[in-house]
């Protein structure tokens, strides 16, 4: 038989079950999810309107945040398999002090408190670092996935409370205050460019042609960042390469050149020529400026060539476009003085008297000048002109006996050198013909040219290697050799000569005779390759154990260009 | 790592709809008062409106409603509070929670936005002006004394100050010189806190006294047993040589 129920609910609803059997339709009516609850009265005065409590829970210890997509995102959280939210932490260096830690060398006593004191003296308020208030990193679908920062929105909970109301299951709504609102942005996957190398890069915007490459030498940058990083001291004795630091990292400015022009303090400045060359990575090096002003003030006289030859000299630091002719220069000059010295006088030669040195050094940038103004005004060509130009005796000493890390130093400029080093002024005429071929894509080049070089060793190629434009195939060849001679010890594949350079390069009459061996050089190329930074010794010990061991190895010498050299036969 | 970045998706998943709801400062504190299981009041949902569309509005309870303004002056809130609904738009709003554990909760996602707007009422006129005179009075606040403050006399030398003085004078008394390994050990047991030490810190350390006399006892058992650098940090500080040192991070021999 059937029944009918008749709920004792209210007149806004009734229930009905009718059984099947009776062929009659039945219908469970229950107007919008309503339920009787213990608390609430049912039956408003209203025609359809139904009463809900509300209860703002007292103690949860949960808190609860917001977390805020834009529209134009088309987040669908319901999509998410997996996620992972973290505080980005990244900001606590920034505001945390460096602790030194008790007892570990270096620590002082009563650091801290003198710190503080120095701080309230000079009114330095530092905000503090509260974790509550950094950003979060979501990882959605693990590592393949999307990435968001949220970032807290402020002002949220001053003067108006947001509720989050959740239905329970009883009907009731019950409300939770907001914590905090963060708006979640999704972060690039791909790489990008720093602000700086962003304005760099804009700066050239005309003159490029391929931009694509861009990000291309950025990452090899980046490739060559990982181990150069690690062995500081990057011969090479590139300034451009400490230019090209002012671009992406730390810039060492006027410190730097007090130091190195002081003549008592080689190792500093050796130091932070390593340094800055470690962090080095531009090529497109900028802020030369003040080396050249240095530089330009010491040679003004002996030069012929005039006016025209200091116009693409960078003044200031943030100057684009700048080449980078003048900049090694400046650090040989400063630093011929004070090796080459040292070990001539050790060693009892009557060579070169040290004028010499500093006049060959003149000589080769007044050289580097007029080439630089004979060139094409392009940016890269100069660029590459000059590094080749004046990196003779530093980049050849250092491509060949360095590192393969310095080896990837942007701007091994490409072909030309053919040269051996020394030579310097022959070698850069006969190559400089072959460097014009270089476009804006060949700053890979120079991975590739020094690359072969390495391999071609003296031979004077005309470097047909650069001449390979396609991004891709010095894509493929760099990013061939790159893994290779990655860190400190694998040499360059084709090249047979590369030394074992690691961080510790020793002074030992084997290594002195292998450079010797290998190509004439002068003293001074030789402390480049000894440096303090990776023998241990200090900068005397080192002029010392070189003026012995040549004593010992008794070198031809021969002088090329008005400068001693250095060779063994073997 | 496994457990600490993890995000529960349950709440996302269910694709649990809630509503995000502004709701006025005095309503908020009012609610933080709630006894009991938190009930706040009644919200009432009307299908049919004047316009055709929901109606939603809250009532305050009664007990409630009492608000204390400064000075005892108390205020009775308003009741009604309609609602204004506002859609989410293209945002996508989630709600997120985290426990004190840290552990991180998705508890669903935003579907209708809402105002609580008070009823304009007489009382809610009476509370608005409460408010205002509060906000209105200023900060800091001139008063007169009372009675003059009498309780500062400069003296010369300060009487506590002086005794401590005399005090420090007797306690660091000439020691003997024949305490000099007794020195060095506490020299050496200082320096394996710090590696650098100024000398006053190390005169303060070994309690020699400070008479010049003294200082100079102390500074040539330091010049036997360490070094003296200009560290380029302004100070001048104190060292042990080399050979004594044993720190991490450098290897040198013992002593």
């Amino acid at each position: 038989m059937a029944t009918r129920n008749h709920s004792p609910g209210g007149p806004m609803f009734t229930v009905d079950y009718i059984n099947k059997r009776d062929n009659d339709v039945g219908y469970v009516y229950y107007p919008e999810a309503e339920k009787p609850t213990t608390m609430t009265s049912l039956g408003s005065s209203t025609s359809s309107g139904t009463e809900y409590t509300v209860r703002v829970p007292k103690n949860t210890s949960k808190k609860y945040n917001i977390m805020a997509f834009n529209s134009g995102d088309k987040v669908n959280c319901s999509a998410w398999t997996q996620a992972r939210m973290e505080r980005d932490m990244s900001a606590r260096r920034i505001y945390g002090e460096e602790e030194s830690q008790d007892g570990a060398a270096g620590s002082e006593f009563g650091k801290k408190q003198r710190e503080e004191a120095r701080r309230k003296k000079y009114g330095i308020v530092t905000r503090e670092f509260k974790v509550e208030d950094q950003p979060w990193i979501l990882k959605v679908n693990g590592k393949a996935g999307k990435r968001f920062k949220g970032q807290k929105k402020g002002g949220v909970t001053e003067n108006a409370s947001y509720y989050i109301f959740t239905q329970c299951p009883d009907g009731a709504f019950e409300a939770f205050p907001v914590h905090g609102w963060y708006n979640f942005t999704p972060l690039a996957k791909h790489r990008t460019l720093t602000a700086e190398e962003a304005e760099e890069e804009w700066g050239r915007r005309n003159k490029v042609v391929n931009h694509f490459s861009i990000m291309l030498q950025r990452r090899f940058r980046e490739q060559e960042r990982g181990p150069d990083d690690e062995d500081e001291g990057e011969k090479s004795g590139k300034k451009k390469k400490k230019g090209g630091g002012r671009g992406g990292d730390l810039r060492i400015h006027d410190l730097e050149e007090d130091l190195e022009m002081s003549s008592d303090d080689s190792d500093s400045s050796m130091g932070d020529d390593g340094e800055s060359k470690a962090k080095a990575k531009k090529d497109k090096g900028k802020g030369k400026g003040k080396k050249k002003k240095k530089k330009g003030g010491e040679h003004e006289a002996l030069e012929d060539s005039d006016d025209g030859d200091y116009e693409g000299l960078e003044v200031d630091y943030m100057s684009d476009e700048s080449s980078s002719d003048e900049e090694p220069e400046k650090g040989q000059p400063s630093k011929a003085e004070e090796h080459p010295k040292g070990i001539d006088e050790a060693s009892e030669s009557e060579e070169e008297s040290e004028e010499e040195k500093p006049n060959e050094e003149e000589t080769k940038e007044e050289e580097e000048e007029e080439e630089g103004k004979k060139t094409p005004v392009q940016a890269e060509k100069k660029k590459k002109k000059d590094s080749s130009g004046e990196s003779e005796s530093s980049d050849d000493s250092d491509i060949e006996g360095e590192t393969a890390s310095a080896l990837f130093m942007k701007k091994r400029t490409p072909p030309k050198r053919g040269g051996g080093r020394g030579s310097a002024g022959s070698s850069r005429t006969g190559s400089r013909p072959g460097t014009p071929s270089i476009d804006s894509a060949a700053t890979s080049n120079t991975l590739r040219a020094a690359a072969s070089k390495l391999e071609q060793g003296k031979r004077p190629t005309p470097g047909p290697g650069t001449d390979s434009p396609a991004a891709k195939r010095l894509k493929m060849e760099p990013s061939s050799q790159s893994p290779a001679p990655s860190g400190k010890s694998t040499p360059q594949p084709p090249s047979g000569k590369s030394t074992p350079s690691s961080s510790d390069v020793q002074l030992t009459e084997e290594a002195v005779r292998r450079y010797l061996i290998r190509k004439p050089m002068t003293t001074k190329d030789l402390l480049k390759k000894f440096q303090t930074k990776r023998t241990g010794l200090s900068s005397e010990q080192t002029v010392n154990v070189l003026a012995q061991i040549l004593k010992r190895l008794n070198p031809e010498r021969k002088n090329v260009n008005d400068k001693m050299h250095f060779y063994l036969t073997e | 790592m496994s457990e600490k970045g993890e995000v529960d998706l349950t709440g996302a998943k269910q694709n649990t709809g809630v509503w995000l709801v502004k709701v006025p400062k005095y309503l908020a504190q009012q609610w933080a008062k709630a006894t009991g299981r938190g009930e706040v009041g009644k919200l009432r949902i009307c299908k049919k409106g004047n316009l055709g569309k929901a109606e939603v509005s809250f009532t305050l309870n009664e007990e409630l409603t009492v608000i204390e303004g400064i000075e005892d002056k108390t205020v009775s809130a308003p009741r009604e509070h309609p609602f204004t609904m506002q859609t989410v738009g293209g945002q996508t709003l989630a709600v997120f929670t985290e426990n004190s554990s840290d552990k991180i909760a998705l508890e669903g996602v935003v579907v209708q936005r809402a105002e609580c707007r008070p009823a304009v009422s007489e009382s809610y006129m009476r509370l608005k002006r409460l408010q205002i005179e509060e906000s209105s009075k200023p900060v800091r606040l001139s008063q007169q004394l009372q009675s003059p403050v009498t309780n500062n006399y400069k003296p010369v030398a300060n009487h506590t100050y002086n005794l401590e003085y005399d005090r420090r004078k007797k306690e660091e008394g000439k020691r003997a010189r024949a305490d000099k390994q007794q020195v060095l050990d506490m020299l050496f047991s200082a320096f394996e806190k710090h590696q650098y030490y100024n000398i006053k810190d190390l005169v303060d350390i070994t309690k020699q006294p400070v008479l010049f006399l003294r200082r100079i006892y102390l500074k040539e058992i330091l010049r036997d047993i360490g070094i003296y650098n200009v560290k380029g940090t302004h100070k001048n500080t104190w060292e042990l040589k080399p050979e004594y040192r044993h720190y991490q991070g450098e290897e040198k021999t013992d002593e």
